[in-house]
C-alpha cells in the first residue's frame, strides 16, 4: 500500500507538474530529445538547437510545396457517422485511462517525447490510436499476404508529409477516409496496413518512431529498383561422385607441378589486381551515391508497421515500410528508433536504448522490462525471465508497475469507432490515385498505370538511366497487359537499339520472343515460338542480311536445324517486289536428330545441299561404338558422253566414306536412287526457305498491323467493359421482358368475365358449361363484328371526304392556285393510301375473323374449368 | 471349277524365268538402264509377281531373303513349299490354285496378309508361326467344320476374314458365329462388322464363349506358372544349387540304394532316419542360400565392372569424335584453301601439310586407343582377380558344407551298423520281438552280409554327395574361366575394330588427298 500511496502522490505532483512541463517541452522540444536516439545529441547546447530549429523553419521542403495540402477541411465530415463525431462512454474511459497513463509517463521519463496516445479524428474527436485500427480480412484474394497488401498500400496512396517532420500529426483520420481521398502520411498508410495485416491474421504492430530522411520521405533514388536486380543464379554444386570400383585409372599426368604453381601464382596475382582495380571504382561510386549528411538524422519522426514471427508462418520479426511497401529487417539502418507502437488491442511503449538504431531492440512484448504496456490482460503473456537480463533492469523498478494499480485490471479496447474498411473493385483495379503512379529509383524510374487506362494496355514503365541524374537513357521495359496480341513485355536497349517483344502463349503466329533492330525485312531479327502451337515444331529463327537459321524440335522427319545463305539479289530489269524476287540461296544446311528407328549409317545427321555448285553432301550418324561417321557426296552434274548419250550415273559421281562399307550402297542403282530423292528433297527444302522467308514478311505485316491496332481483350468475365456482352446481355434480358409480356397476353382469360358472374369455387353444371361457351364465343363474336363495323365505318368515312375534295376540286379548279392544287393532290395520294391500309386491314379481319373464333371456341372446349363440356363430347 | 490351265503345259521356276520377272518388275526408264547395267541381285528385290504362269511347283526362290511381297496366284500350285528362306515374306498371295492343305508357312513370321482364295483347303491350320497375321482370305474353299474358327482365335492381331463360298457361310449361323468367335474381327468377307451385330452374337454365343475363354484362361495360368517355375529352376542353375533347396538331394541318395531302403525297417532306424534327414536338408538349405547370395554378389560385380568399362569407352569415344570434328573443321578450311590456290609449289605444299595433319591425327586417334586398352588390360585383370577369388571364396565354403554332410552320412551309417549288428545278435539269439520283412531277414545271415550291405548303402550316399560337390565346381569354375574368356575376347574384338576403323578413316583422307594431287595435276 505504501507503494500505492507513493504512485498517488507521485501522480498529483505530475499533475501539477504537467502544464509547466508542458510549456517547457513545447519550448525545447527537441532538446529533451531522448538520449538513446543519437549520442551524439548529448553534445548539443539548447541555443544550437534553437539555432537548428530556426534555420530549419525556413527551409521549406519542396516535396510538401508541391503536393495538394490534405487538410480537414476538404474532407466533408457531413456524411460521416455517428461514431466519427462522438465518444462512447468507454472511449471517455479509455481516454482517461490513457491521460493518466500519459501523465505517470511523463513524469517519470521527463526526458522523453509525450506519447502519440490519442490524436484528433477528421471531426475534431480524440481517439485512441488502438480504436483507430480497423482489422478487416479484404474480399480480394490478392490482398491477403502481406507483400501485395503493402504494395496496394502504397499503390493506393499518395504520400503527404508530415506538417512537421518533427513530431507526430496532431490529428489521425480514419482509414475509410483515408481511402476515400487517397492521400496520407505515414501515421495513416501504417494505420491502413495494420489494419489489413491484422485482418489477415499477421501479428502486426504501428510503430511510431523515427526514420531516415529517405524513409520519410518516400526517396526511394538511392535505392536499386526492385525490377533491375537480376535473381542471382544459383549455381549447383556438382555432386561428386565416388569412383566406382572399377572406374579406370586416367593416364598418367606428365606436367611439371612446379609450373602449374607458377602458373596459378601469376592469375591470381593478375586478378587480385583486377580486383582492386573493380573494388576502388565500386568505392569511388559508392561515395558519389551517398547521400549528403541530413542535420536532423534521428529526429525525423516516421511511422512504419511491425510485423512478428509466429502467425501466418512468419518466421521472423520485420518491418513493413508503408510508404513503398518493402519489407526490411529489424537491423536495418533506416530505422532509427522506436518510441511506442500499437496493435488494436493495446499499447507499447519501447524502454529500450535505441543509440544503435533498431538493431539490438528485441521485440518481446511481453517482456515488461523492455516493454512497457497500457492495458493489462492482453494476449502477450507475462514473460518468464528465465535468463535475467540486468543490463536492461536498472533504474525502471518504479517504472514497472506504472498506473497499473488504479486500472480495471479486466478493461479491455473498445470496439473500432472506423467504419469496416470498403475498397470497391473498381478502386482495387484502379489502384494508384487516378490510375497512374510515378516511382524513381536509384537510376531508373518506374511508372504504374492501371490495367485498360492506356489504350495499348501498357501497365508499367521501367527507364533505367546511366548516370544518377537520370539523364542518359539505358533502356526502357514496358509490360502490357490484356493485349490482344499477347505482347506482354517490351525491351527497349538504347544503347545497342535493340527491341524484344516478348509474348505469354495465343499469338496467331505463335510467337515468343522477337528481338530486332528494324521492323524492315531481311534484317538482322531473331524471332523465338512457343513450338508446341507451331505445326512444324519450330522454335528459333535467326536471321541476318546473308543467313536464315531456324531451329526445330519434335519433328516426325526428324529436323532439327536448317541454316540458308543467300546472294544478294540479282538486279532485274524489271522491277518487282521481294516475293516475286526471291534472293538466290548458295547453301542449305539441314541437320537431323537420330531416327531410332533407322541404322546409324542409314540415319543422315547432316545435309549440306550446295546448290551453286550442284553438290549434295551427306554426313551419316554416328554409330554407337564407332567414332567415326559415313559420309556421302553426290555430284549432280549431268553431262553428256563422247556420243551425246546422256550420262544416267557414273560412279564418280558419288564418293562416299563408309564405316563399315556395304554391299548394297555401292551399286549405282542404289546411289541414283538416293541422288534422285535427294533432288526432290533439294526442291523441296528450297521451298521451305521460300515459304519461311514469306512467313517472315507476314509476321512482320502482322505485327506492324497489330501495333497499329493495339486492341484490348476483355474477359468474358468481365462484365463491366465487356461491351459484347453487355449488349447481348442487355438484349437477353429485352427478350426475357418480350417473353414475358407475351406470356401474360396468353395467360389472359376469356372466361374470367363471365365466371364472374357465377358463384365462385363450385364446380360448373354442364348446362352452365355450356352457357358460359355459348356467351363467351358470342361476345367474342360481337367483338369481331364490331371490330369490322369500325374499320368499315372508318372506310367509309375516308371516301366520303375524298368524294367530298374531288367534288371540291372539280368546282374550283379554274380558280386554284398551284399551291393549292399540289395542296390538293398530296391530300388525295394521302387519303388513298389510307384508303388502301383500311381496305386491306377489312379483308384482312375478315380472313382472320373466323380462324380465330374457331381457335376460341378450339381453346374453351380444352379449358380445364369447362371440363363438363368434354365430358359429354367425348 | 474347271481351269484352263489343266489342259496346258505346267511350266517350271527357273532361274530365266525369274530373271525375267525380276527386270520386268524393276526400276524402269534410267533407273532401269542402270539396273540393266548392273544386273539385280535376287536378294535385292523386295516384291516379286509370279501369276498365271502355270506354276505347279514353287522352287527356286532361295535366294530371294529379303522378299516382301510375293504373289504366285492363278497358277496351278498343288502344295505349299520352298518359302522357308523367305522369312521376311508380309505379303503372299496364293489365290487361285490348287492347294489342299496349309503346311509350310512355319518360317513366314513376318507374314502380316496371306491370301488363299479359291483352293481346295478343308481345314485351317498350319498357321501358328504367323503371330502377325492381319489379313486371311479362304474364300472359296472347303472348309466345312465350324470348329475351324476357334483356331483362329489364336491371331490376336486378325482384323479381316473372308470364308465365303465355303460349306460353312451356308450355315445359318455362319456370320453370328464368326462375330461371336472373334470379337476382335473388323471385317468379315469384304464387309464391316457393326457393332450391333457384335452385340447380337456375343448375346447369342455368350455361354459356349464364356466356357472356352474359362478354358483358355486355365491354360494360360497353368503355362505360366509353368514358366514361372523354370525361370525359377533358371535362376538358381545360375547360382549352381539348384534343388537344394530341400530334400532333393537326399533323396536321391535313397532312391537308388535298395539296402539302405531294406534297412530302414529295422527298429529304431526310421526315427534315426528322420532325424538324420533333418540335419541333411538344413545343411542343403544353406548351401542353397548362401550360394543365392553368391550369385546374387557376383552378379553385382559384374554389372559394377561392365558399367564402368561402358562408361571408359565412352568417355574416349568421345574424345575420339571431338578430335575428328576438330581435325574435319580444320581440313575442310585447307582443302578450301588449296583450290583456291593457283601455284604449284603452294599447292603442293599445302597438300603436305594436310597429309601431316592426317598423320598426326592419326597418331592422336591411336594414342587415344592404346591408352584406353591399357586402362582397360588393368581394370579387366583387376576384375579377374577378384571374380577368381570370390569363386574360390564360394567352392570353399561349399566344401566345408559338404563335408558336414559327409560326416551326417558318417555318423548316420555308425549308428546304422550299430543297430544293425545289435538286431543281428538278437536274431541269433532268437529273442527278437518284431517281425522283420522277409528280405531284410535275408540280410542278416551273419555279421559279414550285414555289415557289406550297410557298407554299401554308406558308399552309394557318399557318392551322390560327392557328385553333387564336384558338379557344382566344375560349372562354376567352367562359367567363371568362359567369363573371363569372352571379357577378354571382347576387348580385343572391341580394339581391333576401333583399330580397324581408325585406319579405314585415314586412309580414305588420304586417298582424298592423293586424288585432289592427281586433279592438280591433271589441272
Amino acid at each position: 500500500m505504501e507503494v500505492l500511496r507513493e504512485k498517488v502522490e507521485e501522480e498529483e505532483e505530475a499533475e501539477r507538474e504537467e502544464a509547466a512541463e508542458r510549456a517547457e517541452w513545447a519550448r525545447t522540444e527537441k532538446m529533451m530529445r531522448p538520449v538513446e536516439v543519437r549520442k551524439e545529441e548529448t553534445t548539443l547546447t539548447q541555443e544550437m538547437l534553437r539555432d537548428l530549429e530556426k534555420k530549419l523553419s525556413e527551409i521549406q521542403i519542396p516535396i510538401s510545396a508541391e503536393l495538394p495540402a490534405f487538410t480537414k477541411d476538404t474532407i466533408d465530415i457531413s456524411k460521416l457517422p455517428v461514431s466519427y463525431k462522438t465518444n462512447t462512454p468507454k472511449e471517455e474511459h479509455l481516454l482517461q485511462v490513457a491521460d493518466n497513463f500519459s501523465r505517470q509517463y511523463s513524469h517519470l521519463c521527463p526526458d522523453r517525447v509525450p506519447l502519440f496516445l490519442h490524436p484528433l479524428n477528421e471531426c475534431e474527436v480524440p481517439k485512441f490510436v488502438s480504436t483507430t485500427l480497423r482489422p478487416t480480412l479484404m474480399p480480394y484474394p490478392e490482398l491477403y499476404n502481406w507483400d501485395s497488401c503493402a504494395q496496394f498500400v502504397s499503390d493506393f496512396l499518395t504520400m503527404v508529409p508530415l506538417p512537421d517532420p518533427l513530431k507526430p500529426p496532431s490529428h489521425l483520420y480514419s482509414s475509410t477516409t483515408v481511402l476515400n481521398y487517397q492521400k496520407g502520411n505515414c501515421f495513416d498508410f501504417s494505420t491502413l496496413l495494420c489494419s489489413m495485416l491484422i485482418g489477415s491474421g499477421y501479428d502486426a504492430y504501428c510503430v511510431n518512431g523515427y526514420g531516415s530522411l529517405d524513409l520519410c520521405h518516400m526517396d526511394l533514388t538511392r535505392e536499386v529498383c526492385p525490377l533491375t536486380v537480376k535473381p542471382k543464379e544459383t549455381v549447383q554444386k556438382e555432386e561428386k561422385v565416388l569412383p566406382k570400383k572399377y572406374t579406370i585409372r586416367p593416364p598418367r599426368d606428365l606436367c611439371s607441378r612446379f609450373e602449374q604453381e607458377q602458373e596459378v601464382k601469376k592469375q591470381q596475382e593478375i586478378r587480385a589486381q583486377e580486383k582492386k582495380q573493380l573494388r576502388e571504382e565500386e568505392e569511388r561510386l559508392m561515395e558519389a551515391e551517398k547521400a549528403k549528411p541530413d542535420a536532423l538524422h534521428g529526429l525525423r519522426v516516421h511511422s512504419w508497421v511491425l510485423v512478428l514471427s509466429g502467425k501466418r508462418e512468419v518466421p521472423e520479426n520485420f518491418f513493413i515500410d508503408a510508404f513503398t511497401g518493402h519489407s526490411y529487417s529489424t537491423q536495418d539502418e533506416r530505422f532509427l528508433g522506436i518510441e511506442s507502437l500499437w496493435n488494436h488491442k493495446n499499447y507499447w511503449i519501447n524502454m529500450q536504448d535505441c543509440w544503435n538504431c533498431c538493431k539490438d531492440l528485441i521485440f518481446d512484448l511481453g517482456d515488461p522490462v523492455r516493454w512497457e504496456y497500457m492495458l493489462l490482460g492482453t494476449d502477450k503473456s507475462q514473460l518468464s525471465l528465465t535468463e535475467e537480463d540486468d543490463s536492461g533492469i536498472n533504474d525502471e523498478d518504479d517504472v514497472e508497475n506504472l498506473g497499473k494499480e488504479d486500472e480495471d485490471k479486466s478493461f479491455d479496447m473498445p470496439h473500432s469507432w472506423v467504419e469496416q474498411i470498403e475498397i470497391s473493385p473498381e478502386a482495387f483495379e484502379t489502384r494508384c490515385p487516378n490510375g497512374k503512379k510515378v516511382i524513381q529509383y536509384k537510376r531508373a524510374k518506374l511508372e504504374k498505370w492501371a490495367p485498360y487506362l492506356n489504350s495499348n494496355g501498357l501497365v508499367s514503365r521501367l527507364t533505367t538511366y546511366e548516370d544518377l541524374e537520370c539523364t542518359n537513357i539505358l533502356e526502357i521495359k514496358e509490360w502490357y497487359q490484356n493485349r490482344e496480341d499477347m505482347l506482354e513485355l517490351k525491351h527497349i536497349n538504347k544503347t545497342t537499339d535493340l527491341k524484344t517483344d516478348y509474348f505469354k502463349p495465343g499469338h496467331p503466329q505463335a510467337l515468343r520472343v522477337h528481338s530486332y533492330k528494324s521492323m524492315q525485312p531481311e534484317m538482322d531479327r531473331v524471332i523465338e515460338f512457343y513450338e508446341m502451337a507451331r505445326v512444324d515444331g519450330l522454335i528459333k529463327r535467326e536471321e541476318t542480311a546473308r543467313t536464315m537459321t531456324e531451329y526445330y524440335q519434335g519433328r516426325p522427319d526428324f529436323l532439327s536445324y536448317r541454316h540458308a545463305n543467300f546472294r544478294p539479289r540479282v538486279k532485274k530489269l524489271a522491277l518487282s517486289s521481294a516475293e516475286s524476287n526471291p534472293r538466290p540461296i548458295v547453301k542449305i544446311t539441314e541437320q537431323f536428330f537420330r531416327n531410332p528407328a533407322k541404322p546409324a549409317e542409314e540415319d543422315v545427321a547432316e545435309r549440306v545441299f550446295l546448290l551453286a555448285e550442284e553438290r549434295i553432301q551427306l554426313r551419316y550418324h554416328c554409330r554407337d561404338d564407332h567414332i567415326t561417321a559415313s559420309k556421302r557426296e553426290f555430284l549432280r552434274r549431268t553431262e553428256v558422253d563422247s556420243k551425246g548419250n546422256k550420262i544416267i550415273m557414273t560412279p564418280d559421281m558419288c564418293i562416299s566414306f563408309e564405316v563399315e562399307p556395304m554391299e548394297h550402297t555401292k551399286k549405282l542403282l542404289y546411289q541414283y536412287e538416293a541422288m534422285m530423292h535427294l533432288k526432290r528433297e533439294e526442291k523441296l527444302s528450297r521451298h521451305q526457305v521460300w515459304e519461311s522467308e514469306l512467313e517472315v514478311l507476314e509476321i512482320l505485316k502482322l505485327r506492324e498491323e497489330e501495333e497499329a491496332a493495339h486492341a484490348l481483350t476483355i474477359s468474358i468475365y468481365d462484365t463491366k467493359r465487356n461491351e459484347k456482352s453487355k449488349e447481348y446481355r442487355e438484349a437477353m434480358e429485352r427478350v426475357m421482358h418480350e417473353e414475358h409480356l407475351r406470356q401474360v397476353e396468353t395467360q389472359l382469360d376469356y372466361l374470367a368475365p363471365f365466371l364472374a358472374q357465377l358463384p365462385p369455387g363450385e364446380k360448373l353444371t354442364r348446362w352452365q358449361a355450356v352457357r358460359l361457351k355459348d356467351e363467351c364465343l358470342s361476345d367474342f363474336k360481337q367483338r369481331l363484328i364490331n371490330k369490322a363495323n369500325l374499320i368499315q365505318a372508318r372506310f367509309e368515312k375516308e371516301t366520303q371526304e375524298l368524294q367530298k375534295k374531288q367534288q371540291w376540286y372539280q368546282e374550283n379548279q379554274v380558280t386554284l392556285t398551284p399551291e393549292d392544287e399540289d395542296l390538293y393532290l398530296s391530300y388525295c395520294s394521302q387519303a388513298m393510301f389510307r384508303i388502301r391500309i383500311l381496305e386491306q386491314r377489312l379483308n384482312r379481319h375478315k380472313e382472320l375473323a373466323p380462324l380465330k373464333y374457331l381457335a376460341l371456341e378450339e381453346k374453351l372446349y380444352k379449358d380445364p374449368r369447362l371440363g363438363e363440356l368434354q365430358k359429354i363430347f367425348a | 471349277m474347271n481351269r484352263l490351265c489343266d489342259s496346258m503345259e505346267p511350266k517350271v521356276m527357273d532361274d530365266d524365268m525369274l530373271k525375267l520377272a525380276v527386270g520386268e518388275q524393276g526400276p524402269q526408264e534410267e533407273a532401269g538402264q542402270l539396273a540393266k547395267q548392273e544386273g539385280i541381285l535376287f536378294k535385292d528385290v523386295l516384291s516379286l509377281q509370279l501369276d498365271f504362269r502355270n506354276i505347279l511347283r514353287i522352287d527356286n526362290l532361295w535366294q530371294f531373303e529379303n522378299l516382301r511381297k510375293l504373289q504366285l496366284d492363278n497358277n496351278i500350285i498343288e502344295k505349299i513349299e520352298g518359302l522357308e528362306n523367305l522369312t521376311h515374306l508380309v505379303w503372299l498371295d496364293l489365290s487361285f490354285n490348287n492347294i489342299e492343305t496349309i503346311e509350310g508357312l512355319d518360317t513366314l513370321v513376318n507374314l502380316e496378309d496371306l491370301s488363299l482364295f479359291n483352293n481346295r483347303i478343308s481345314k485351317i491350320d498350319s498357321l501358328d508361326a504367323l503371330i502377325k497375321l492381319q489379313v486371311l482370305s479362304l474364300g472359296n474353299n472347303q472348309i466345312d467344320n465350324m470348329m475351324n474358327i476357334v483356331y483362329l482365335r489364336r491371331f490376336k492381331c486378325l482384323r479381316t476374314l473372308s470364308l465365303s463360298g465355303n460349306p460353312i457361310s451356308e450355315a445359318e449361323d455362319y456370320k453370328m458365329f464368326i462375330c461371336a468367335y472373334l470379337p476382335d474381327l473388323v471385317y468379315l468377307d469384304f464387309r464391316r462388322i457393326d457393332d450391333h451385330t457384335k452385340e447380337l452374337a456375343e448375346a447369342k454365343h455368350q455361354y459356349s464363349i464364356d466356357e472356352l475363354k474359362h478354358r483358355e484362361n486355365l491354360m494360360q495360368v497353368r503355362l505360366q506358372d509353368e514358366r514361372a517355375r523354370q525361370e525359377e529352376l533358371e535362376k538358381h542353375k545360375t547360382a549352381f544349387v539348384e534343388h537344394l533347396n530341400g530334400s532333393f538331394l537326399f533323396d536321391s541318395m535313397y532312391a537308388e540304394d535298395s539296402e539302405g531302403n531294406k534297412l530302414s525297417y529295422l527298429p529304431g532306424v526310421s526315427e534315426l532316419l528322420e532325424a538324420y534327414k533333418d540335419k541333411f536338408v538344413i545343411i542343403c538349405v544353406n548351401i542353397f542360400e548362401y550360394g543365392l547370395k553368391q550369385q546374387e554378389k557376383r552378379k553385382i560385380e559384374l554389372d559394377t565392372f561392365s558399367e564402368c568399362v561402358h562408361e571408359a569407352i565412352q568417355e574416349n569415344q568421345e574424345q575420339g569424335k571431338c578430335k575428328i570434328a576438330q581435325f574435319e573443321e580444320k581440313h575442310l578450311s585447307s582443302l578450301s584453301a588449296i583450290q583456291e590456290e593457283s601455284e604449284l609449289p603452294n599447292i603442293e605444299k599445302m597438300i603436305l601439310e594436310c597429309s601431316a595433319d592426317v598423320s598426326e591425327l592419326f597418331n592422336e586417334l591411336m594414342m587415344l586407343e592404346m591408352q584406353l586398352v591399357e586402362q582397360l588390360e588393368e581394370t579387366i585383370n583387376m576384375f579377374e582377380r577378384n571374380i577368381v577369388d570370390m569363386v574360390g571364396l564360394f567352392i570353399e565354403n561349399v566344401q566345408s558344407l559338404m563335408a558336414q554332410c559327409r560326416d551326417l552320412e558318417n555318423h548316420h551309417h555308425e549308428k546304422l551298423l550299430e543297430i544293425s549288428i545289435s538286431t543281428l545278435e538278437k536274431i541269433v539269439k532268437g529273442d527278437l520281438d518284431e517281425d522283420l520283412p522277409d528280405d531284410l531277414r535275408a540280410l542278416f545271415v551273419d555279421k559279414d552280409t550285414i555289415v557289406n550291405a550297410v557298407g554299401a548303402s554308406h558308399d552309394i550316399h557318399l557318392l551322390k554327395i560327392d557328385n553333387r560337390e564336384d558338379e557344382l565346381v566344375t560349372r562354376i569354375n567352367s562359367w567363371c574361366t568362359r567369363l573371363v574368356d569372352k571379357i577378354h575376347k571382347d576387348e580385343i574384338m572391341r580394339n581391333r575394330k576401333r583399330v580397324k576403323e581408325i585406319n579405314q578413316y585415314i586412309d580414305h583422307m588420304q586417298s582424298e588427298l592423293d586424288n585432289l594431287e592427281y586433279s592438280d595435276i591433271l589441272d
